[in-house]
C-alpha cells in the first residue's frame, strides 16, 4: 500500500507540473479574449474544463504530499525550521487550489456579465507558487524524505502534536487577519464567499492535521490521547484561551453595542473561532517549548 | 514562620547513563510517554505522577526514591 501511494504521488506530481505548464498556455490564449470580451469558442470553453480537471489533480497531489510530510514528521529526530516551513507552504499550496477555483469561477462569471476581471493578476503568481511547490514536493518524494533522519519507534507521539500547534497558530492568525478585513472593507464583504467559504478553507488544514493525529492515536498501544505532560499543557492552554476569548468577546460586544446592523453581526463566529484557535495553539506551543 | 520552599529533583539522567546510556526516546517508549515528558522531568520542569514515577523506577529496577527526591 505504501509503495502504491508512493508511485501514485510521484505520478500525480509529474502530471500536476505538466498541468501547470499547459494551464499557463491556456490562460495565455484565453486571457486577451476574455479581457476584451471577445467571443469564446466551444473548443476554448472545453479548455476551461481541462483546467478544472487540473485543479482536482493538484488537490489530490498536495493532499497526498501533506500526508507524506505528516508521516515523516511523526518519526523525525527533530522538528526543524525547514520542516515547519515546508509544512506551512505545503498547506498554503493546498489552500490555494480552492482560491484558484474561486478566482477562475469569478473570472468566468465576470466575463459573462461583461465586467472587468482584475482577478487575473492574482491567478498567475498563485499558480506560479503552486508550480514551484509541485516541483519541490516531487523532488522531495523522490530524494528528500530520507529514512536516516527518522526515529525507529515512537510509542507516544510528540511531533505531530507539535506541528498541529504550528498549523493551528498559522491558520488562526490568517483567519484573524482575514476576518479583520471585514471590518475595514465592509461594503465589499460577501457573507457567503468571504465569511463562510474562506473560514472553512482556513480551518481545513487544522482539521486535517487533527484528524490525522486522531487516526494515529487509535494506532498507539496505550489508548490515551495525551501523555501526562501534554494533558497538563493542554489544560493550562485551555484556561488561558478561555480567559482571553471571554475578554475579546466582551470587547466585540462593546464595539457592537450601538451598531446592531454592523459587520460584527456576521463576523463574531469566525472571529471567535480563529482567536481561540490562535490563542490555544500559541499557548500550547509556549508550554511545549518551555519543556 | 514561613516554610522553606522544597523542590522536586531526580537522578533520572544518571540512571539513564548507567543503564547502557539509554536514550530519552527509548525510555519514553518503555514507560509510554513522549520524549519531551522525559526531557521535562530530567530538567525539573515537570513533576511526574506517582504512577509514572513508579513505572520509571520499575524500569530501572530500583526504588522510586532512589530516582526521585525532594531537595531543600
Amino acid at each position: 500500500m505504501k509503495k502504491f501511494l508512493y508511485y501514485i504521488t510521484i505520478i500525480l506530481g509529474i502530471i500536476s507540473s505538466a498541468f501547470f505548464v499547459i494551464d499557463y498556455f491556456i490562460f495565455y490564449q484565453l486571457r486577451p479574449k476574455m479581457v476584451t470580451f471577445e467571443l469564446i469558442t466551444k473548443g476554448e470553453e472545453n479548455l476551461l474544463l481541462f483546467v478544472g480537471v487540473g485543479l482536482l489533480v493538484f488537490l489530490l497531489f498536495y493532499l497526498l504530499s501533506l500526508f507524506k510530510i505528516a508521516s515523516y514528521l511523526k518519526r523525525a529526530k527533530r522538528i526543524t525550521a525547514p520542516l515547519v516551513l515546508l509544512t506551512t507552504v505545503g498547506v498554503l499550496a493546498f489552500l490555494f487550489v480552492f482560491s484558484d477555483f474561486a478566482l477562475l469561477t469569478d473570472i468566468d462569471k465576470q466575463y459573462r456579465l461583461g465586467l472587468a476581471q482584475p482577478e487575473w493578476s492574482l491567478v498567475y503568481p498563485i499558480m506560479m507558487f503552486q508550480f514551484i511547490m509541485a516541483i519541490i514536493f516531487t523532488y522531495l518524494h523522490l530524494y528528500g524524505f530520507k529514512p536516516d533522519n527518522q526515529i525507529k519507534d515512537v510509542a507516544k507521539d510528540h511531533n505531530v502534536f507539535l506541528v498541529a500547534q504550528y498549523i493551528g497558530l498559522i491558520c488562526g492568525l490568517l483567519g484573524l487577519v482575514f476576518t479583520s478585513l471585514g471590518f475595514v472593507f465592509h461594503r465589499a464583504w460577501n457573507l457567503h464567499l468571504h465569511t463562510t467559504i474562506s473560514s472553512i478553507i482556513l480551518l481545513l488544514p487544522y482539521v486535517l492535521i487533527v484528524v490525522y493525529w486522531f487516526f494515529m492515536k487509535f494506532k498507539e498501544e496505550s489508548g490515551d490521547l495525551y501523555d501526562e505532560k501534554q494533558i497538563q499543557d493542554v489544560g493550562k492552554s485551555a484556561f488561558v484561551t478561555m480567559a482571553m476569548s471571554v475578554f475579546f468577546m466582551i470587547l466585540l460586544f462593546v464595539f457592537n453595542y450601538n451598531n446592531l446592523d454592523g459587520m460584527v453581526r456576521v463576523l463574531w463566529l469566525p472571529f471567535y473561532l480563529f482567536s481561540t484557535l490562535f490563542i490555544f495553539s500559541a499557548t500550547n506551543l509556549y508550554y511545549l517549548k518551555r519543556g | 514562620m514561613k516554610q522553606k520552599k522544597s523542590k522536586f529533583a531526580n537522578n533520572l539522567r544518571k540512571y539513564r547513563f548507567e543503564h547502557n546510556e539509554i536514550s530519552q526516546q527509548e525510555l519514553a517508549n518503555r514507560v509510554g510517554v513522549t520524549r519531551l515528558t522525559i526531557h521535562s522531568i530530567e530538567t525539573g520542569k515537570f513533576v511526574p505522577s506517582a504512577f509514572l514515577a513508579l513505572k520509571i523506577a520499575e524500569f530501572f529496577k530500583v526504588k522510586m526514591e532512589d530516582i526521585f527526591y525532594i531537595s531543600k
